[in-house]
């Protein structure tokens, strides 16, 4: 998954990519509401983090522009201001949930976490479809309660299927939203890691987890838990 | 004009001329008219004294005596003349006063019909003359027409209309000064406390005076008290962000002490932990002082109503964002026409509390009411209820939470710093804060706000 995250303190900024990265996401970064806005609108992003006080245009003006776009991906809103009043302001512009400053940077991941999942349509923080079971916060993928041993890579894919449960997701999405730098990367790579994660899930190829629609993408085609 | 007793004096003065101008008009025009009637009658009298003197000779004419009753006729050059002619205008008889006077002829009046008219002599004096026509019966039974006329000079009632119009002026001048004089004596002494507060109000910038004396005119007892009051509000802010610094930079000192301890104690294996606990501490110190009531820092004058279903909504439509997952139903009972008088960011920092803690402990349903505190009437006053069917909160523990926060040191990191926000929003309003049992099941907090209350 692919997020932004727009803050103009360096250090708060980088210390929280680094962390987001730990935890598997490909992270852009912006230090200015300009610069900001710019990534929010031409990027393909799943989800924002805007600090409210920011230089050139403020966090608020960020997400309201966004909105107006269409753009609808979740945006957590990070603010070194309290009070309700600005919380409410936050929210109404069109943010999902707030953050406030100073925080443990694990809230942060886990808030990102809970709203990825909301957009996917999951409840809880475990995403279950029959014997199958994603725990976003661990990183952990058990199937019949056993976990698997997922290269980073082949977590990333099945997080973003598993979240987007019953979607076609196509190569290119995938590419995109995966990989931390270039989009050049050859897609049939994807398809190689796909083939590696259906052998390491279903073993005797009779759960068929991820559904190929040629020419179209991939789909997770187990039916969601109760939680889900 | 910036002097207040400069424009009453100006104003005084337009007054004073425009009121002098037309009195004096008024005076003169009645002197003057009085004075031209009693000359008139005087004249009337004169022709009435030469008809009686006036004996008809058997020759058919008329005769005048020598002297007649007024010397004044006698005397030359008198100023009052009189004369006689014939119908045809011949000059019968002439006062010896007119010796050497040219008397105008005038018009010849009609018979029986006394016509005064004011001419002038051929030297340019202005007189006064009366004419009179009369058939005049002589002693052989033959009517015969002759003309009388009295003259008398002017030039002494013009004289007297000059005199009495310079003391006219002179007087009225004389008035309108001492009016002047004595009204911008007496502005001086009634103003003179405006200049007394001035005065004050320097000595207590100078700090020779804590107050305003108080004793004033009733006029000016109303700004005195008003100037008292903001000079002591002002005082209490100053005093009260004085605590507020002391305790803020007295309670951030403890978790630094922590800090420094724990870095002189080196790294251990509980390290960041610890570090952090004492990082968390002073944000909850930081924040509980951000979040105090706005109400505190400005008086009642920054104060608006503010519509709180609006803000209701608003908050709302928040909490169902973050609490996306859980879901609560947050049912609403607000009066539509409710005001609230005060500041907007309080008021969503009373109900955004409230219900965020709500939200968090309930197990499916959130109730939220807001009435006016004084029967129906939507006058600022409010009673605002949040209720959930959470666990609920036991009355000590009730007492417990109320207790706690009232001051920065006491009050446990983490944990109620929202409804000690709530409660010292309230009260900074004069209202309370209850906690009770809900008909929910959960916890009942209801904030009373009365009608009008002074900022503390």
């Amino acid at each position: 998954m692919r997020l932004l995250v727009i803050e103009d303190d360096a250090t708060l900024r980088e210390s929280l990519a680094a962390k987001l990265t730990d935890g598997g996401f490909a992270v852009e970064q912006a230090g200015d509401g300009r610069e900001g806005l710019y990534f929010a609108l031409e990027y393909p992003i799943d989800l924002a983090i805007v600090d409210i006080g920011l230089p050139e245009m403020s966090g608020l003006d960020i997400i309201r522009q966004a909105r107006e776009k269409g753009k609808t991906y979740p945006i957590l809103i990070l603010t070194a201001r309290d009070r309700w009043e600005d919380k409410v302001d936050g929210l109404d512009a069109g943010a999902d949930d707030y953050v406030v400053k100073p925080f443990h940077v694990e809230e942060v991941t886990a808030r990102v976490n809970a709203l990825l999942r909301r957009s996917g349509g999951w409840a809880s923080s475990v995403l279950t479809a029959g014997p199958v079971a994603l725990d976003m916060s661990r990183q952990e993928l058990t199937v019949n309660e056993t976990a698997l041993e997922l290269t980073s890579f082949e977590y990333k894919i099945i997080e973003y299927l598993m979240v987007r449960a019953g979607q076609v997701i196509s190569k290119t999405e995938l590419t995109e939203r995966l990989y931390d730098q270039d989009f050049e990367r050859d897609s049939n790579v994807i398809e190689v890691f796909i083939g590696r994660l259906r052998k390491k899930i279903d073993p005797d190829n009779t759960l068929k987890p991820i559904e190929t629609l040629r020419g179209r993408g991939y789909r997770f085609a187990l039916e969601r838990g109760p939680s889900g | 004009m910036s002097s207040l007793s400069t424009r009453l004096l100006i104003s005084v003065s337009v007054l004073l001329m425009f009121f002098f101008g037309v009195t004096i008009v008024v005076l003169d025009t009645a002197f003057r008219s009085a004075g031209e009637q009693a000359q008139a009658d005087i004249l009337d009298g004169h022709l009435m004294a030469i008809l009686a003197a006036a004996e008809a000779t058997d020759a058919g004419v008329l005769e005048m005596p020598p002297d007649l009753h007024e010397p004044r006729f006698g005397s030359i050059g008198s100023g009052l003349y009189a004369e006689m002619r014939d119908d045809q205008g011949e000059l019968i008889w002439r006062s010896r006063s007119a010796l050497g006077t040219e008397i105008p002829e005038g018009t010849q009046p009609r018979s029986g019909v006394r016509l005064f008219l004011n001419e002038s002599l051929l030297d340019g004096t202005p007189v006064l003359t009366l004419s009179l026509a009369v058939q005049w019966e002589l002693p052989n039974g033959e009517l015969r027409p002759f003309v009388f006329k009295v003259v008398e000079s002017l030039e002494s009632f013009h004289a007297q209309v000059a005199q009495f119009r310079r003391q006219l002026f002179g007087w009225f001048a004389a008035v309108a000064l001492i009016m002047l004089l004595s009204i911008s004596v007496l502005l001086r002494r009634q103003l003179r406390p405006l200049r007394r507060i001035e005065n004050e109000i320097g000595e207590i910038e100078q700090g020779k005076r804590t107050s305003l004396s108080g004793q004033f005119p009733t006029e000016l007892t109303g700004v005195a008290r008003n100037m008292n009051l903001l000079i002591d509000s002002e005082r209490a802010r100053s005093d009260r962000y004085r605590v507020t610094l002391d305790n803020l930079a007295h309670s951030l000192k403890t978790p630094l002490a922590a800090m420094r301890a724990l870095l002189n104690q080196g790294k251990s294996e509980s390290f960041a932990d610890r570090f952090n606990e004492q990082i968390d501490r002073m944000d909850e110190i930081v924040r509980y002082q951000l979040r105090k009531p706005a109400s505190s820092q400005a008086n009642k004058l920054g104060l608006s109503l503010v519509d709180v279903e609006q803000e209701v909504r608003r908050l709302i439509d928040g909490l169902n964002k973050v609490y996306h997952d859980k879901g609560p139903a947050i049912e609403t009972d607000i009066d539509a026409a409710m005001r609230f008088r005060g500041d907007s960011g309080d008021f969503l920092e009373i109900a955004g509390n409230l219900l965020d803690n709500a939200c968090k402990w309930c197990r499916g349903t959130v109730r939220v009411s807001i009435h006016p505190s004084s029967g129906g009437k939507s006058d600022g006053g409010m009673i605002l209820v949040v209720a959930d069917d959470g666990p609920g909160i036991p009355a000590e523990a009730a007492d417990a939470l109320l207790q706690r926060g009232t001051r920065l040191d006491e009050s446990t990191p983490g944990h109620g710093i929202g409804l000690a926000i709530v409660k010292e929003i309230a009260e900074s309003y004069g209202g309370k804060l209850e906690i009770n049992q809900s008909e929910l099941g959960g916890a009942e907090f209801r904030v009373t706000i009365p009608v009008s209350w002074r900022a503390s």
